[in-house]
């Protein structure tokens, strides 16, 4: 019998991109990136686990629009491709760089990387990697969870609130179902915004449990009774899990975290920038931009510019060394919270952004894997756990509204609502005021019609991808950010026309539905409401 | 080109032909919206139409009185069902220039409605527009306890503070402080958000510079021959001839190019020795 439980969530996203008019776009190597570095890894970090017969349970949330676009054949052909290249390029890097002896090493290290990738890939997966997925969810690792529809941030969807927030919610709960076959038992709220009385949304749609940010509980009402050790119901009956604050740091501080050790491999330093670029030139962009290949050489060595060769080794030995710190970390809040909790025992709620481990800290799936083999063998004070799970060992739990909330930085909504992007919500919130008007005018749509509401609700929905805000405030990719939003309310406007003044152009519709593809089940009548 | 040929010329469709499209400067509508951004911000952006405008400033002058500023006013309804009138305090913000949208402070878990219109001379406000009420959330704790799920205040702080990280018997103005502080340290994404690794701008860096040496080495011989360098077979082009490229690190490299005739007979050796010193 455990003392306590530890929860690890990966929360799995990227926006919806593809685009099939052109051979080579820059933005889809967001997606092609994540498969290399961060979803195959994982993925072979659970196929090593079932082959030791090791007991773990992991949350993964996967957004509906990565997992149209792992399920898109354009795309699965694409990435093929481009492995095909990383192979090709990987295979001239260990001619290259013959003479230099620790190069070489990772330049044999990267090529086999890449010929076990498409292996997996290609062959074992049949190029859709939620086969994967769905085969450690079936095995009993894994609870995959879904997401909002295009993770469209809620909290800011205040015109037609029920209507919109509900249209997210529905159609992550819908393809999730069609792709899994059966309702997720949870949903990750995109940045874990929350609004109170979005739980009831996600409670009618069938959804067990969502997750705030710490001071979503901390401040929710009434006092909870045992902090964020314990999930709490809302009045709606959807369970709410709260993050954990000392685990997140550990991961996540750009100061104490893990993944800025000096021994883990630099992200910064690819050859896509640092080779002569007459050489590398067949292998960047086809504009000839320079772009991450995702072969780096060099480890983080310090705060300045000079870097050292990167040993797998060492860095492997620091990941285990790492995992080992946080498993003492949990016991450790363990044993306090040990005797707080009356009858109780806490769970400890740990959720990540999934593309953090691999892409960003190379050596992340690593660290996963030795965390959930310690945890395993080396210690009988923790046991891993999902929400799924942890909720059926209670009766009841404390009735709580959660406070307005969300991860992003200051907690609330500023990252997606301030000088930068705050000008996109007047059109976003038109666009849904419209789609209302147009769904109720047009009940029972069929034809023609059907597909023109239909490819309305897509626009719309990608439309309110909360990456295109978050990108206008980083400030790199702005212009193609601009570019989404401009183009999904071009075709909803013309749409909206065509219904409207019953002019339906039937060319347009088609270009408008090859062009974005996602959600081919969706039910416009969702915003007839 | 006319719209027409496009369609028929162009496979596939390019959608963009079809309408130059910019995002309107307005749709028509009177009305002004509220948005909660945190405890103590909120956003409203408005539209206001001409004809309202004119309406409101004539009804204005037909009364005696004259416009004398456009205003925001932020009317705190907590606990009242607002009709207008019996709001529990407003106050005014003056609007300058073409605005369509402002931030405006406020007090964390109080409820909101915003007017917009304008202030008379004799000191009336007409209404233009008004936005829907919002809520902005309490910072700190509920004064709210569960009977059910009673708890000794000092076990209370306990578990708040552990589950803030920051340790046990933290009081409530301390604790709140804190938990501030633990919201600006950027604890998601490493200071960003989802799928923030792909977005994210590399570190500025200062001037820098860095040199890199790589060595080519070429040659030819005929075509059917078998050549080897530094002891590793090397296939040839149709026309006999290779190009090898190598990184090239501080240190001596002897590199022996050996091409062996079609029938073994004639063999043929050049040494070229390489030697990379960096100061």
């Amino acid at each position: 019998m455990p003392k306590g439980y530890l929860a690890i969530v990966l929360h799995a996203h990227l926006p919806y991109v593809r685009h099939p008019d052109f051979d080579d776009f820059l933005e889809e190597d967001w997606l092609f990136e994540a498969i290399t570095e961060t979803y195959i890894p994982l993925i072979k970090v659970f196929e090593g686990l079932e082959r030791d017969k090791v007991k773990y349970r992991l949350t993964i949330s996967v957004s509906p629009t990565l997992m149209s676009m792992l399920m898109d054949p354009h795309l699965q052909g694409k990435y093929l491709k481009h492995l095909d290249s990383l192979i090709e390029l990987s295979a001239k890097e260990i001619e290259r760089t013959k003479w230099d002896g620790p190069f070489n090493q990772l330049a044999h290290m990267y090529h086999s990387n890449f010929l076990e990738a498409r292996h997996l890939f290609a062959d074992k997966y049949k190029m859709n990697l939620l086969n994967a997925f769905k085969h450690f969810q079936d095995k009993g690792g894994l609870e995959v969870i879904t997401c909002c529809a295009t993770h469209g941030f809620l909290p800011l969807m205040e015109v037609e609130r029920k209507i919109a927030v509900r249209a997210q919610v529905k159609t992550g709960v819908d393809l999730y179902e069609k792709v899994f076959g059966k309702k997720p038992l949870g949903i990750w709220l995109p940045e874990c915004g929350y609004n109170p009385g979005d739980d009831e949304i996600v409670k009618k749609e069938g959804v067990k449990y969502f997750f705030v940010d710490t001071h979503g509980i901390l401040f929710g009402t009434p006092r909870p009774r045992y902090g964020v050790f314990s999930p709490y119901l809302c009045k709606s009956g959807a369970a709410a899990f709260g993050r954990d604050t000392e685990s997140s740091k550990n991961v996540w501080s750009a100061v104490e975290g893990y993944p800025g050790d000096y021994y883990y491999r630099e992200f910064y330093r690819d050859i896509g920038f640092d080779l002569d670029y007459d050489y590398i030139r067949p292998y960047i962009n086809a504009d000839g931009t320079r772009i991450n290949t995702g072969i780096k050489y060099y480890r983080i060595t310090g705060n300045t510019n000079h870097k050292e060769a990167y040993q797998p080794d060492a860095a492997r030995d620091k990941a285990a060394f790492h995992a080992g710190n946080f498993m003492f970390n949990r016991e450790k809040q363990i044993e306090y919270l040990h005797g707080q909790m009356g009858d109780r025992l806490p769970i400890i709620v740990s959720p990540y952004d999934a593309e953090l481990f691999g892409h960003w800290w190379y050596e992340g799936p690593q660290w996963i894997d030795f965390l959930i083999r310690k945890i395993a063998y080396d210690q009988k004070n923790i046991e891993l756990t999902t929400p799924g799970d942890y909720l059926k060992l209670y009766k009841n739990y404390q009735v709580l509204t959660p406070s307005f909330s969300s991860w992003g930085y200051k907690g609330y909504s500023e990252v997606w609502l301030e000088g930068s992007n705050d000008w996109l919500y007047r059109h976003l919130h038109k666009m849904v005021e419209r789609m209302v008007e147009a769904a109720r005018e047009h009940r029972h749509a069929k034809g023609l019609l059907l597909r023109a509401l239909n490819q309305m609700a897509r626009e719309l929905l990608l439309a309110q991808s909360s990456d295109w805000a978050f990108i206008m405030k980083t400030g790199s990719h702005v212009q193609y950010a601009v570019e989404r939003m401009r183009e999904h309310s071009e075709h909803f406007m013309e749409l909206y026309d065509e219904v409207k003044e019953g002019s339906l152009d039937e060319e347009y519709i088609k270009a408008c539905e090859d062009k974005f593809n996602i959600f081919p089940d969706i039910d416009y009548s969702m915003y007839s409401a | 080109m006319s719209a027409n040929e496009t369609k028929q010329g162009s496979k596939p469709l390019k959608i963009r032909e079809k309408k130059q499209f910019r995002f309107p400067p307005g749709y028509g509508d009177n009305k002004i919206v509220l948005l909660v951004r945190d405890p103590w911000w909120m956003f409203t952006y408005w539209e206001i139409k001409r004809e309202k405008e004119e309406e409101v400033r004539n009804a204005i002058q037909s009364a005696g009185d004259t416009p004398e500023k456009s205003v925001l006013r932020v009317y705190d309804i907590t606990g009242v069902n607002f009709n207008g009138k019996n709001a529990n305090s407003f106050f005014d913000i003056e609007l300058k220039g073409l605005a369509s949208n402002w931030y405006i402070s406020v007090s964390p878990d109080r409820s909101w409605i915003v007017d917009i219109g304008i202030v008379t001379k004799k000191g009336n406000f007409h209404v233009l527009a008004r936005s829907n009420a919002v809520k902005t959330p309490r910072f700190g704790m509920s004064d709210q306890l569960d009977a059910e799920w009673m708890v000794a205040e000092e076990d209370y702080w306990k578990m708040f503070g552990l589950s803030g990280g920051f340790g046990v018997g933290k009081g409530s103005l301390e604790a709140r402080e804190l938990i501030q502080r633990r919201l600006e340290e950027q604890i998601t994404s490493g200071g960003i958000s989802s799928g923030a690794s792909f977005f994210r701008k590399p570190a500025e860096r200062k001037f820098w510079m860095w040199v890199n040496c790589e060595l080519i080495v070429y040659g030819g011989t005929e075509p059917d021959a078998t050549l080897t360098v530094q002891g590793k077979k090397i296939n040839l082009r149709p026309d006999g001839t290779f190009s090898l490229r190598f990184a090239l690190p501080d240190g001596k490299q002897v590199i022996p190019v050996e091409a062996t005739s079609h029938d073994g007979i004639d063999i043929r050796r050049v040494t070229p020795i390489v030697t990379r010193k960096t100061e």
